[in-house]
């Protein structure tokens, strides 16, 4: 006979989930069309996808590393989709409504490359005290190295050797960011190399293009 | 990987997080070449006339079913420009639920093998039915194949009626079931007649009849007539040898009907007797001899085989054989924390019969099981209230795996008296359905002599009306295909017998 529940004589009624957050009121199509550079149809698009995955307007992080989840299937996204979760949340209050997401959307496909560069600034500021360190810049990388999984089993050699390629990856790029030598990468500082890197702006006029 | 399309631009700017630490520069993107075929559109599905209506990236999200492959384009109508399906609407509802929220579930007024057969056409794996209907839907498809399992069993047993040659199989199939044969249900009948009488025999031997000669005390029955009860049970005995022996000659597995429980029973039933046969009257031994005796009592539970319940019984017996043992382990425990303590609060009263612990063991089971026969009761008043406590906590122990017990009896039960009304159902059944099968052959047969006659009548040039004309053109190509066979086989297409059987004859 299997051991019973613990408490089995609890008998709260379950009562329908009482509203913890108050529901975001849905903010109207032209006005999410002026506020951002998409156009009806595109919001239209996205926002049935978003409604079909957060019912209630919101998207909390698990429904973010869910969603990464099916995009990487491989790797392990969670710890990326955190930072990106954090980059996208403005306010910081734990979930974001669909007005926020299409904000940076906006800013991040149909921005200037300031903005994006800015973007990628917050997203690599992960206590967001303004400053770049080593270590918040090896956190990341880690982060998108995980997201294309780990090929070798931790503690193997192989493994070693790709800890060691991305701990190089990181030094490689610390100092090419980190202009006055301090230990730490500003936001000016951020922007002045990364403008400088003709690979970095290339790169990012490779999102300019249709959803 | 088209459930998450809508997010896509959301990850593809999350990418730019990815640029400053890249040492090459990222590849361009794909550009759409129809920018048509980049947006949604919808289909239209009619599934027997019941018109459903989704986003074509919804079906694709599984592109491996019926709907999210091209295999839907077989279904396309280009008249009316949907796609008609002639199925169940009401299941297909369940179906198009699960492509657009990714959960299938099953409804529970729905029969299990019709949503099989329509999973099954629409290439989805029962399996991702989602967790709220899956333990329903298991438990049902258990259900149903131990059922068909049942049917299918029972059928086979009886079409190996015929074909038994050999004598053993013979004897083995009359031995198992009685019904077969008259000499079977003879031999059975004669079998439990004389269970009986030495179970009887067993009762009165022991009965008193009279006093003895010269002593005081009474002269059971069975030393009075020795030998009466002598004969009797030799005779018994020799009867039931001889069906041990016909049994074991018959069994076709004999080590598997050696080790059955029935053929134990039959051996402890007819051992005693033999062993009392070698040992002489001698006063050493006749204790154990009496002993041997108790096991002749063990004959009555050959009544197994002649009733069905008693099986029933001892299968539930094994079948809760957990929660008895729950049962008698809650029960021990409870015997000796009361009887400790009875001991205990009784050890000093006067007169007491509480002499040690294994003493008022018998106390507590009395007392448990509220018999309370009242040879053993508690003069102090601490031992009456353990005493009172006792009883109380007796009816709650016990009275708990017995409703567990008594459901899974009743369980069985019926399943057996449905197994055995659905035998007895299934010969008129079968034999209603026969009947309708060959009334359709029947007309089957005369419209296809109707065809030819008119045929016969068109070939001699001989007039007739257009009555028949309308006659769809499967039935007159059916009629060709039964003609040429005719003419193949030279034999005639008759009514009664079937186009197998035809075959079968050696025209």
């Amino acid at each position: 006979m299997a051991t019973p529940p613990e408490s089995p004589v609890e008998e709260h009624a379950y009562e329908l989930e009482p509203n913890r957050t108050p529901k975001p009121i849905p903010v109207a199509l032209e006005e999410l069309c002026r506020q951002t550079k998409f156009t009806k149809q595109e919001i239209r698009v996205m926002y049935r996808g978003f409604k079909t995955e957060c019912p209630d307007g919101v998207v909390h992080e698990d429904s973010f590393k869910d969603i990464y989840a099916k995009f990487f299937p491989h790797g392990n996204s969670a710890l990326y989709a955190h930072y990106v979760f954090k980059a996208f949340d403005v306010n910081c209050s734990g979930a974001i409504s669909f007005r926020e997401l299409l904000v940076t959307l906006s800013t991040l496909l149909r921005g200037s490359v300031y903005e994006r560069l800015r973007w990628a600034f917050r997203l690599y500021d992960v206590d967001g005290d303004g400053a770049i360190t080593r270590q918040e810049l090896g956190e990341v990388v880690v982060a998108v190295h995980e997201l294309l999984g780990r090929r070798a089993p931790p503690g193997s050699p192989a493994a070693r050797i790709d800890d060691a390629k991305a701990n190089e990856q990181v030094d490689r790029v610390f100092r090419k960011l980190d202009l006055n030598q301090d230990g730490v990468i500003t936001i000016e500082e951020f922007l002045e190399s990364c403008l400088k890197d003709e690979v970095i702006t290339r790169s990012l006029q490779m999102f300019d293009t249709v959803l | 990987m088209a459930s998450v399309a809508a997010w896509l631009p959301f990850a593809r700017a999350a990418a730019i997080g990815w640029v400053p630490i890249a040492t090459h520069p990222l590849p361009p993107p794909p550009v759409p070449k129809d920018r048509r075929r980049a947006e949604d559109e919808k289909l239209l599905i009619n599934v027997s006339g019941r018109r459903f209506e989704t986003w074509r990236n919804t079906l694709e999200k599984y592109p491996d079913s019926l709907l999210g492959s091209s295999e839907r384009e077989f279904f396309y109508d280009e008249d009316s420009r949907e796609y008609f399906f002639d199925r169940d609407p009401d299941i297909f509802r369940h179906i198009l639920n699960y492509y657009r929220t990714g959960k299938l579930h099953y409804p529970k007024h729905e029969c299990l093998t019709g949503y099989d057969e329509e999973l099954a056409f629409f290439g989805i794996l029962p399996d991702v039915i989602g967790d709220c209907c899956y333990e329903d839907y298991r438990d049902r498809k258990r259900e149903n194949a131990e059922r068909l399992m049942d049917d299918k069993l029972s059928e086979a047993g009886d079409q190996s009626l015929p074909q038994l040659t050999d004598l053993r199989q013979k004897m083995w199939r009359a031995f198992e079931n009685p019904h077969t044969s008259t000499a079977a249900l003879v031999f059975y009948y004669v079998t439990g007649f004389f269970i009986a009488v030495s179970v009887m025999a067993n009762v009165v031997e022991t009965v008193p009849c009279g006093h003895r000669p010269g002593r005081a005390g009474t002269l059971p029955c069975g030393e009075r007539y020795k030998i009466v009860f002598f004969c009797l049970d030799t005779a018994c005995v020799m009867i039931f040898t001889a069906e041990y022996l016909l049994r074991l000659f018959a069994a076709p597995d004999r080590c598997k009907f050696v080790r059955s429980v029935m053929s134990i029973i039959d051996v402890v039933a007819i051992l005693p007797y033999y062993i009392g046969l070698g040992i002489t009257d001698n006063d050493d031994v006749s204790g154990a001899f009496v002993t041997l005796r108790v096991f002749r009592v063990f004959r009555i539970f050959k009544f197994s085989r002649h009733s069905q319940g008693l099986r029933i019984l001892g299968y539930t017996l094994k079948s809760c054989a957990s929660e008895l043992g729950f049962l008698v382990f809650s029960l021990a425990m409870a015997i000796i924390i009361f009887a400790t303590v009875m001991f205990y609060a009784e050890k000093n009263e006067q007169d007491t019969n509480f002499t040690s612990i294994p003493a008022a063991f018998w106390y507590t089971i009395v007392t448990m099981t509220t018999l309370g026969y009242g040879d053993m009761v508690p003069g102090t008043i601490a031992g009456k209230i353990v005493g009172g406590v006792c009883s109380l906590s007796g009816v709650l122990v016990i009275a708990l795996p017995v409703p567990v017990i008594v459901s899974n009896f009743s369980r069985i039960y019926h399943q057996n008296q449905r197994a055995d009304k659905r035998k007895a159902q299934r010969k008129a059944r079968l034999a209603r359905i026969r009947i309708a099968k060959a009334s359709s052959g029947a007309a089957f047969v005369s419209k296809k002599k109707a065809a030819e006659a008119r045929l016969a009548a068109q070939e001699s040039g001989v007039e007739l009306d257009d009555a028949g004309r309308d006659e769809d053109i499967f039935e007159l190509q059916h009629h060709h295909l039964l003609r040429c066979l005719e003419r193949t086989t030279m034999c005639d297409y008759s009514k009664n017998d079937s186009i197998e059987e035809i075959i079968t004859k050696n025209c």
